[in-house]
């Protein structure tokens, strides 16, 4: 949900339909709403609903077919225009979505992108830009405590935020992030990252040691490798895996399971390659109970 | 000092000489693919006024000549015949296919002819560049009409068209890499010998095709005697495009010493009839090869025989 331009059907073609960011440009307004449907992880069957934001249709959401546009929903993501030329309109158009989700479907997860935060170019800047849409959101949003994140078609952030509402989707993420750590543990690997098949969004990640797992290098290898993986899909040779080893480490990226696709790093060169490759295989019919 | 003309012996004995009119693209292919900078960033560049410069593996001389609109009447001035001598030298003469063609070929014909009267063997690489955007038919179509337009008038005035060469480019596309590896493969040293071992590697290990490949600009430097088709070297850049993004994040290795090398090697699996195995012989250069699935996975095996064929290489190139 979000006005007219805001970038719904960007972000949209970019995560489920392999649209590059420029590829966006040729992009119409949405009539009413386009619904598709995305078999996600396995099991779960996303059912998108992308809401044309123009006024005619607006109106028609909040009134007559707001049974039908607010029953049922899972999880409502706002777009927020960074560069909206009437804010006080966008903050009430997502009172009324939230007062209508609060009567129809309570339970729902709210996730709001301050989009096109490409157009402010410094990082402090952007930073205190979503801190402000923070509180003005929490303010207004009573029971729903929405996920708030700067976004933009032209870097990792649309990703990123996009992960993270995947992660809240998938039921047993906690069982399988849990596993997952298991997995680096015993293989002795550095870092272990899950990626969801079909989008290529990191799903999961975990690594050996202490530290913070490197979400920004996850997210450029994941957009390295979808990119990579619609130019082999040119060649009328679709991408499966690739293998990286140097003296210092070692770089696997496999097909995992019927819905997810893994990363393994390791960084010690004592750990042949080979063994890596047995133990991936080996994990693979565990995990796919977990994530199929 | 632009009326100063340079000698030959100003300028490197292995070398291109970028020429032809202003605004023709010659800085913005240079930039390109030797800097690796952005097509699109080129869109503001100024008129070079100056020659330029730029050192590339092995051993190559990449020179940017200021573009000159009236070549008939400057040459003499700017340019001096003797800078066309050797035989490690190498001509590319820029084209804009998008504005006047007809001042365009006059101008490269009075290059030409001073070029051919000192050194009737220097190869003249005709790039028809920006090209993005047209049709496939249209490309063909102005690269046909440039090269009879060319042709017919070297036979009338007696030049030897031996050594011409006609390529379509782009910046915004890998048919600048392509064609610029053409150029090089010229140039570079023991070339044939280079094509031999990568035969062999080739035979050898029952590769489809193995190109010698410099990582950072892309460029080839040598191949085996099989065709080399656009959209699989097109390939292989966009392969090489996505490895370094990866392994720049990973960190970079520094090797000890030479028999520390190989540096990295790769393994691509795709569900075709072909996977690529990629094998790198210096900081710089790396052994890119496509073959059948079974082949490829044979790692140890193509280890065995890449390292072989690195030894070999590096015993003739000045890495
Ligand atoms: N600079 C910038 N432009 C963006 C970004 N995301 C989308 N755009 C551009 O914004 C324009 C409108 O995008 P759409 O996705 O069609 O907008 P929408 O929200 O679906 O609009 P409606 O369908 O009318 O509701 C397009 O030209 C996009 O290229 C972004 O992150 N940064
Ligand atoms: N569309 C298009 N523009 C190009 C291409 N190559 C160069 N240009 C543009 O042509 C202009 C002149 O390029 P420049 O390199 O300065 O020309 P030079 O005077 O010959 O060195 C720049 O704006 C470039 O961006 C190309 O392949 N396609
Ligand atoms: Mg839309």
């Amino acid at each position: 949900m979000g006005r007219s331009g805001a970038g719904k059907t960007s972000m949209r073609s970019l995560i489920f339909a392999n649209y590059s960011a420029s590829d966006t440009r040729r992009l119409g307004a949405t009539i009413d709403v386009e619904h598709s449907t995305v078999q996600f992880m396995g099991d779960l069957g996303l059912n998108i609903w992308d809401c044309g934001g123009q006024h005619k249709y607006l109106d028609n959401y909040l009134n007559e077919q707001k049974e039908s546009i607010f029953g049922n929903v899972e999880v409502l993501i706002f777009v927020f225009d960074l560069e909206t030329t009437n804010k006080d309109r966008e903050y009430t158009l997502y009172d009324e979505c939230l007062l209508n989700l609060a009567q129809y479907s309570r339970d729902a997860k709210v996730y709001c992108l301050v989009h096109k935060m490409d157009k402010i170019l410094d990082s402090d800047q952007k930073a205190a830009m979503v801190e402000t849409y923070k509180k003005a959101l929490n303010k207004r949003s009573d029971m729903f405590q929405p996920g708030v994140y700067g976004t933009s078609i032209w870097d990792h952030t649309l990703y990123q935020a996009w992960s993270q509402i995947v992660y809240a989707l998938v039921p047993n993420m906690a069982t399988i992030k849990r596993h997952l750590s298991n997995f680096c543990r015993l293989t002795d690997a550095a870092e272990v990252v899950l990626f969801e098949r079909a989008t290529f969004l990191v799903v999961c990640c975990t690594s050996g040691d202490e530290d913070e797992p490197q979400l920004e290098k996850y997210m450029t290898i994941s957009q390295g490798i979808k990119h990579y993986r619609n130019t082999c899909t040119e060649q009328t040779s679709p991408f499966r895996s690739v293998h990286i080893r140097t003296r210092a480490y070692s770089l696997f990226v496999e097909p995992f399971t019927k819905s997810t696709y893994i990363l393994v790093i390791t960084a010690d060169p004592e750990i042949e390659p080979a063994v890596t490759k047995a133990n991936i295989d080996a994990a693979r019919s565990h995990f796919a109970k977990l994530a199929d | 000092d632009q009326g100063v003309a340079p000698h030959k012996d100003q300028l490197a004995d292995r070398r291109v000489m970028f020429m032809g009119l202003p605004r023709s693209g010659k800085t913005s292919i240079i930039k390109v693919v030797l800097d690796n900078e952005q097509a699109y960033d080129t869109l503001g560049l100024l008129s070079t006024t100056q020659r330029t410069e730029h050192r590339m593996m092995p051993g190559i001389t990449v020179y940017d000549f200021p573009g000159i609109d009236d070549y008939a009447e400057s040459q003499y001035i700017v340019l001096n015949p003797d800078i066309y001598e050797g035989e490690h030298t190498s001509l590319v003469f820029v084209v804009d296919s998008q504005s006047d063609i007809q001042s365009a070929i006059t101008a490269l014909f009075s290059v030409m002819r001073t070029a051919q009267s000192v050194n009737p063997h220097i190869p003249i690489n005709v790039f028809i560049n920006k090209i993005d955007g047209l049709s496939e038919e249209l490309k063909q179509d102005i690269q046909h009409d440039i090269q009879q337009r060319v042709l017919k008038n070297m036979s009338f005035e007696n030049l030897n068209c031996d050594h011409m060469h006609f390529l379509l480019t782009t910046i915004y596309s890998e048919s600048i890499k392509e064609a610029f590896s053409k150029v090089i493969q010229y140039l570079v040293p023991q070339h044939s010998s280079l094509e031999a071992i990568i035969n062999s590697f080739c035979s050898k290990s029952s590769l489809d095709k193995v190109l010698l490949i410099d990582f950072s600009t892309k460029i080839y430097l040598a191949t085996d005697s099989s065709p080399t088709y656009s959209p699989r070297y097109t390939f292989a850049c966009k392969t090489i495009d996505v490895i370094d993004e990866i392994s720049a994040l990973c960190g970079s290795y520094v090797p000890v010493d030479e028999d520390d090398l190989p540096l990295q090697r790769i393994n691509v699996a795709l569900d075709g009839y072909e996977d690529i195995f990629i094998y790198q012989i210096s900081p710089s250069l790396t052994l890119f090869c496509f073959g059948p699935p079974q082949i490829i996975s044979q790692t140890s095996l193509l280890e065995f025989n890449g390292s072989k064929v690195a030894k070999a290489i590096r015993k003739l190139l000045p890495i």
